[in-house]
């Protein structure tokens, strides 16, 4: 195929890819923490961890397996969609032999495993036919910065929403907060963006409705670690923070808000039980303060249970990702999905899908041994 | 105990960040290869960041457009952004008048081409003095070499348009002499001028572009005969584009800089544009963000009446669109006022012929012969084909959703309210996803009937009407491919008789003779309904005020955009 | 006499067993307090959505694909109507004055280009036709395209065309600028609504209103049928896994583990491209999703209820597995299910609109709202009503099912009772 070369573009020292980077600096701790759980922690521990790791792997497998082979079996073909009524069959068949699309199935899922293992997935089979990595270099980050400040709102709000909630049964702030937490959680996703895009940028015109940043700006932004809020901060550019922070505004409240309503709910009716306990009683009954019983012995044990549940809303965030990105026009993997399932780009499809289980299986994984640390009944 | 468990909770709360930050950390080992987009900052005297709020500073503007860059290579590109960017970093042989749909010039050659008379054989005599970029001269020999590179490679590459404009025509091409070049031609076409100002025409510098595989991205600096080089590009952000020093023609550039920014979508960019991120927004916009942008005070639309045309493809040999008359019928029940009006808000003109206004010998062949909506005669037709009040006609059309914009699920909800108001057609309509559709359609087995759209290779009526008679006719199935014959065989007289004319129009020199047979050939084109040409959508260029294009040339209020879609960056200038 | 099996019903149900259903359900009122409102307004809104559903030309004015109106009406507003304008001196008042005998050249009228007043000219003059047919007079207008209403205008007075039809309210604007034309009789098509819309009319002249309604039955279609084939699936694979355990429940676990924890609508975007845009893959490819929710609740339900006391007695006096299943644990199980269906409905109905909104899943042309709202993202700037009113349709009925199935909770919950 027609060759092209592709050129480092980070301002580092070191060539390495913005997803490297931020693997390295997160994973290393990380690692570290993970190392202490093993040497410190009960070898019925340990058994557990290694059983988690072992599951987790032939789950994400399979997941990508199924995904190659429902690709290869739909209608519809990357090489006739990118070229449209000029493609000539001569032309088509020659591309398709070109990118492998003809070579026996074996061979072609042979090579896919092979990507999946060393992390390379190839190259996208429409467009600029660029490497994958690439593509998802960019965007991944985009959505890490819209999920990872939606998800602290939606904690914030909602574990204080939700013990506020509960020390209040049965009175006005406990229905009125339900209620809340209910009608948010009836909202759809794209109907709150659409929502605040007309309210704050439509008609009020404070806050902008579409991107990351404005165009101005962006040409000044030295890219890093491609989140534009770190890469700004990093280099001391503050016009472009504050063109990013402006765009960030309106997805996070939306992805925010919504989780918020399903925490509220889960915090309440789990302090709610812990305030049965009796072990609250007898502390009521030492005198304690109420806003000390709720909040330092309440509240902690009623994290238990929420954190698993933080494991499993991690499923909820990126869903609700998809859906905020392209009411927003944000550059992210979920939009990236629904565009390239469209030009049934093969490669970038079974890559983006294996990344999401990768990433969900990650986070179970890692919140299962948190909870297996925090939960002094749990024991191996 | 507590102060063990808040220790080991941070290290697990890394471990979770961690988790959720992983990603592929294993390729260092591709360092070189796998970093993000292709892009370098060298090239002469580059400024860093543009600046548009200096006034008496250096001159840039700014044009935004959702089109990505596919390939730099003029073997290879196929495109029209990327043949935009090629043909302003270079010039063909000839070239179209910039604002200009019908005036084509002598460009890198002295005079048009003189033609042999077996029409086998074109001399062109090549300008003295011209050099790329980079200093390198352009003679004969170097533009021959670069010619016979798109013929040799040019297959490979996977763009595709040495196929489609150069192998069927072109055997070979030499130098005589330092400015002297021929063409030796493998069969006799009217329209080889036309042909010597598209991208593959344009002389590659041998510097950059290797002569053995195509180089879709070369690095920055790219240089070329015309009036600009480009500096720096990057992936999916932008292309800078500064004056070429060495160029000396008649399009010198008039700022100091160019900078195309790319926009993932038109919603983002027709807001850059009314934030002032932006001075030109060029391709696409879509009909809906051009009626808003209509109603913003310093903001110019210009529509440029383009060649971007959308037709109903009807498969001859599947039923019902078999018979004649359900044919005509249907052709007889189109109101296209309704459409252009009701779904795009006025922005699609309609179309009476396959071939666009404008285009040489263009008629408006469709309404002379239906006359739309004409109600009795289409319940005539139907009722001739043994259609009835009781005994509907069953009609399945197929359209992609999201191709041609989200408009189309309501132009087909519209073509089907006009088709059932004959009261003896049922439409069921079909949604096919782009990639299956365009597959199925175009082979001429699965669908009945068919939106699709088409813009043209080449400014020439031949480029609208063989496509969809020749060989199959993209799914028209008016001819049949056969041995030994490059237009296939028609299906029945009529369909011979057009493609006999359309063979006869592509040969003749003479233009006039020429316009008469394209005439004759849509009026056959209309009576046979071998496709139903819907409207045509005008290319939209919207610009702030303080931008102007050069009024020396035509089209000055679409910034010399002509209906040949070129944008010729050397005629802005701005007032910032 | 065989040994009484013990009755599995709560205490507090037996004394008011004893009275009739309805006074139970009032009665149940002053123990739940609030709750009980909560549910039964929800299910007042569920019966209020299910009926719009199955009835929808109940309440819809108008059929939702048909155009019955200008564009972008807003809602209340009135559309404009169409007149025919001539010159003073060519005593052309109306449509029929233009007609002409078969093989005369046609009369040019003009129109203004983006406003609808072609298509009332070609109804009206397929109308004259009809009562035209079978004499030599024909009516054949050629339409001439302006860009603005005065360049209309001005061909009308320069005689370059014989007529023009144009809005009469913009013609009245502009009247005095061109003193030789003057105003004919209307030019009404059947698409001429005298009336405004309630909700407006969106980019196609479709009525809002009536999209709204028909949605109803789109959404409910998708909710109920996703809800009852995950139900239908996960209940008896739960009570199976939990009842037996062993292998089966260990894989069927790890399935339905990995299925849970992948994110949902991604899931189910896979699965509709797979399968192509129609309202039933849509409907499976939302079931697939809420099987595991089922499957694990009652699983975990089965769990619980197999260890308790009461269900080991019943084993070792004899009693079959099926007898257990059918006496011991469906009850302890159905309160649970019945709060789960409740809530995958509103999830349901909201996930297919996510669908929707992305253009995935659904036929383009049906009437449902998550199409309405994707296609009026577009004219966000213009037409604020295009995606206000079908947001607020989900979101009432996401709320009624969600708030049935939260109140329902609170009260089969017993851990959430005051002591």
């Amino acid at each position: 195929m027609g060759s092209f070369r592709a050129h480092p573009r980070t301002t580092l020292p070191f060539t390495m890819s913005p997803l490297s980077l931020i693997f390295l600096i997160i994973g290393v701790p990380a690692f570290v923490g993970l190392a202490y759980i093993f040497v410190r922690g009960s070898t019925g521990l340990r058994r557990y961890i290694l059983t988690r790791i072992a599951l987790t792997l032939p789950m994400v497998f399979i997941l990508a397996s199924l995904v190659f082979f429902v690709l290869r079996v739909i209608p519809g073909d990357p090489v006739s969609s990118a070229l449209g009524p000029k493609g000539s069959p001569e032309t088509v068949a020659r591309l398709r032999e070109q990118l492998g699309l003809n070579d026996p199935l074996i061979l072609q899922y042979a090579r896919f495993l092979g990507s999946v293992v060393t992390l390379d997935f190839g190259n996208s089979l429409t467009g600029a036919h660029r490497p994958i990595v690439d593509e998802m270099s960019e965007r991944f980050p985009a959505t890490l910065e819209l999920v990872i400040p939606a998800a602290i709102l939606s904690l914030v709000l909602g574990i204080f929403g939700g013990a506020f909630a509960a020390s209040r049964r049965k009175r006005t702030t406990d229905y009125s907060l339900r209620l809340y937490s209910v009608i948010i959680y009836s909202l759809p996703i794209f109907w709150l963006g659409l929502m605040l895009q007309l309210l704050f940028g439509v008609k009020l015109g404070w806050l902008p409705i579409a991107g990351r940043i404005d165009a101005i700006a962006g040409t000044t932004l030295h890219h890093i670690t491609n989140i534009y809020s770190v890469d700004a901060l990093l280099t001391g550019n503050w016009t472009a923070l504050r063109s990013v922070l402006e765009h960030l505004v309106l997805p996070t409240l939306t992805l925010g808000l919504i989780l918020s309503g399903v925490f509220v709910r889960l915090t309440r009716i789990n302090v709610i039980e812990t305030l049965q306990q009796d072990y609250i009683a007898a502390a009521r009954a030492r005198g304690i303060r109420e806003r000390v019983v709720i909040y330092n012995h309440a509240l902690k044990n009623a994290m238990i249970p929420v954190i698993t549940l933080i494991g499993l809303q991690v499923a909820i965030l990126l869903a609700g990702a998809v859906l905020t990105e392209t009411v927003f026009s944000w550059p992210g993997m979920g939009r990236y999905l629904v565009e390239r399932i469209s030009s049934r780009d093969y490669t970038a499809v079974q890559s983006v899908i294996t990344m999401f289980a990768l990433f969900v299986a990650l986070i179970s994984l890692a919140v299962d041994i948190i909870y297996s640390l925090v939960d002094p009944r749990v024991r191996y | 105990m507590r102060r063990r468990f808040w220790v080991v909770a941070l290290i697990a709360a890394f471990a979770l960040i961690a988790a959720a930050c992983g990603g592929t950390g294993t390729t260092t080992t591709q360092a070189t290869t796998t970093t993000a987009a292709p892009t370098t900052t060298a090239g002469p005297g580059t400024t860093a960041a543009p600046t548009t709020t200096a006034a008496t500073g250096p001159k840039t503007i700014i044009i935004g457009t959702t089109d990505t860059i596919a390939s730099l290579d003029p073997a290879d590109a196929y495109a029209t952004r990327d043949w935009e960017l090629i043909k302003n970093t270079g010039e063909g042989l000839m070239k179209w008048a910039p604002g200009s749909g019908d005036k084509l010039i002598p460009g890198l050659a002295t005079a048009p081409p003189t033609v042999s008379d077996d029409g086998l054989t074109y001399t062109v005599t090549l300008k003295d003095g011209i050099k790329f970029g980079d200093g390198t001269d352009l003679t004969a020999q170097v533009f021959a070499d670069s010619m016979n590179r798109v013929l040799t490679i040019g297959p490979d590459c996977p763009n595709g348009v040495a196929d489609a404009l150069v192998t069927p025509y072109l055997a070979s091409v030499e130098a005589t002499d330092a400015s002297t070049i021929v063409f030796h031609l493998s069969q006799p076409v009217a329209y080889f001028p036309q042909l010597l100002a598209t991208g593959p025409y344009i002389p590659a510098d041998p510097n950059i572009f290797p002569a053995d595989q195509c180089d879709l991205f070369p690095p920055a600096p790219i240089y070329g005969v015309g009036p600009w080089i480009i500096t720096q590009y990057t992936q999916q952000e932008q292309v800078v584009l500064e004056p070429n020093p060495y160029y000396n023609g008649d399009y010198k550039p008039q700022v100091d800089q160019i900078i195309v920014r790319f926009y993932s979508d038109p919603q983002t960019m027709a807001l850059a544009l009314q934030n002032g991120e932006i001075d030109i927004a060029w391709r696409f916009l879509g009909t809906e963000l051009i009626q808003q942008l209509e109603s913003v005070p310093d903001v110019t639309v210009g529509a440029i009446n383009g060649g971007a045309i959308r037709y109903l493809i009807i498969n001859h040999t599947m039923a019902p669109f078999d018979d004649d008359n359900v044919r005509k019928a249907v052709a007889s029940l189109i109101d296209r006022d309704q459409m252009a009006d009701t779904v795009f808000g006025g922005q699609v003109t309609p179309l009476y012929s396959q071939v666009p206004p404008g285009f040489l010998g263009a008629n408006e062949a469709f309404d002379t012969a239906y006359q739309a909506p004409n109600m009795a005669a289409a319940q005539q037709y139907l009722t001739d084909a043994g259609y009835s009040e009781s005994n509907h006609l069953q009609l399945d059309l197929y359209y992609p959703p999201e191709h041609y914009g989200a408009s189309t699920a309501d132009w087909m909800a519209v073509l089907q309210q006009q088709l059932e108001a004959s009261g003896m057609i049922d439409v069921t309509l079909n949604a096919v996803e782009w990639s299956t559709y365009v597959t199925a359609l175009t082979g001429g087995e699965a669908y009945s009937a068919g939106v699709l759209g088409w813009f043209f290779d080449y400014p020439d009526p031949s480029n609208y009407l063989e496509p969809f008679v020749y060989n199959g006719g993209e799914g028209t199935n008016v001819t049949k491919p056969a041995e030994g014959n490059a237009f296939g065989v028609g299906i029945d007289d009529k369909s011979q008789q057009l493609t006999d004319l359309l063979g006869q129009a592509a040969t003749e020199t003479d233009q006039t003779k020429r316009a008469d047979l394209y005439g004759q050939a849509q009026d056959l084109y209309a009576d046979l309904v071998v496709t139903l040409p819907l409207f045509f959508e005008p290319e939209h260029v919207v610009y702030a005020s303080y931008i102007h294009g050069d009024s020396m040339y035509d089209s000055p209020d679409t910034l010399n955009i002509g209906p040949t879609i070129e944008f010729n960056y050397s005629t802005l200038t701005t007032d910032k | 006499m065989a040994l009484q099996t013990p009755t599995n019903e709560y205490e507090w149900s037996v004394e008011l067993e004893k009275v009739g259903f309805v006074r139970r359900l009032l009665g149940a009122r002053r123990w739940y307090g609030a709750d009980w409102w909560l549910v039964a307004i929800s299910a007042v809104m569920v019966l209020v959505f299910i009926i719009l559903g199955l009835v929808p030309s109940l309440l819809a004015p108008y059929s939702p694909d048909v155009q019955v109106g200008p564009r972008f009406l807003a809602p209340g507003a009135s559309p404009d109507l169409p007149v025919l304008v001539s010159l003073a001196s060519s005593g052309i008042t109306e449509l029929g004055d233009l007609e002409t005998s078969t093989g005369d050249p046609r009369p040019s009228v003009g129109v203004v280009r983006g406003v609808p007043t072609a298509q009332a000219l070609n109804e009206q003059a397929q109308a004259l036709n009809e009562q035209l047919a079978g004499t030599d007079k024909e009516l054949r207008p050629r339409i001439v395209r302006f860009n603005s209403i005065d360049e209309a205008l001005q061909a009308v007075a320069d005689g370059t065309i014989a007529a023009a039809v144009v809005q009469s309210a913009e013609y009245e604007d502009l009247a005095e600028n061109y003193p030789q034309v003057v105003e004919g009789k209307s030019v009404t098509g059947e698409s001429a609504a005298a009336g405004g819309f309630l909700l407006g009319t969106n980019q196609i002249g479709q009525d809002v209103f009536s999209r709204l309604i028909w949605g109803t039955r789109i959404a409910l279609l998708i909710g109920f049928s996703a809800s009852i084939i995950a139900l239908v699936l996960g209940v008896p694979l739960g009570l199976l896994a939990g009842f037996r355990g062993g292998k089966l429940d260990r894989l069927l676990s790890i399935i339905m583990d990995s299925l849970y924890a992948f994110p949902g609508l991604i899931l189910a975007i896979s699965i509709t491209a797979v399968l192509g845009p129609s309202v039933l893959n849509v409907i499976v490819a939302i079931a697939v999703l809420y099987i595991p929710t089922y499957y694990r609740i009652v699983r975990g339900q089965t769990l619980s209820v197999k260890e308790e006391l009461y269900v080991e007695a019943a084993r070792s006096i004899g009693a079959r597995s099926r007898e257990i299943l059918r006496k011991y644990i469906y009850p302890n199980v159905i309160p649970s299910v019945a709060i789960i269906f409740s809530v995958n409905v509103a999830d349901a109905i909201l996930t297919g609109a996510g669908l929707s909104f992305l253009g995935l899943g659904l036929p383009p042309n049906t009437a449902d709202w998550g199409i309405d709202l994707a296609r009026g993202q577009g004219f966000i700037q213009t037409a604020w009503w295009l995606i206000t009113f079908p947001g607020i349709a989900i979101m009432l009925v996401v709320l009624a099912f969600t708030m049935m199935g939260e109140g329902l909770m609170e009260i089969f919950n017993p851990k959430l009772r005051e002591r």
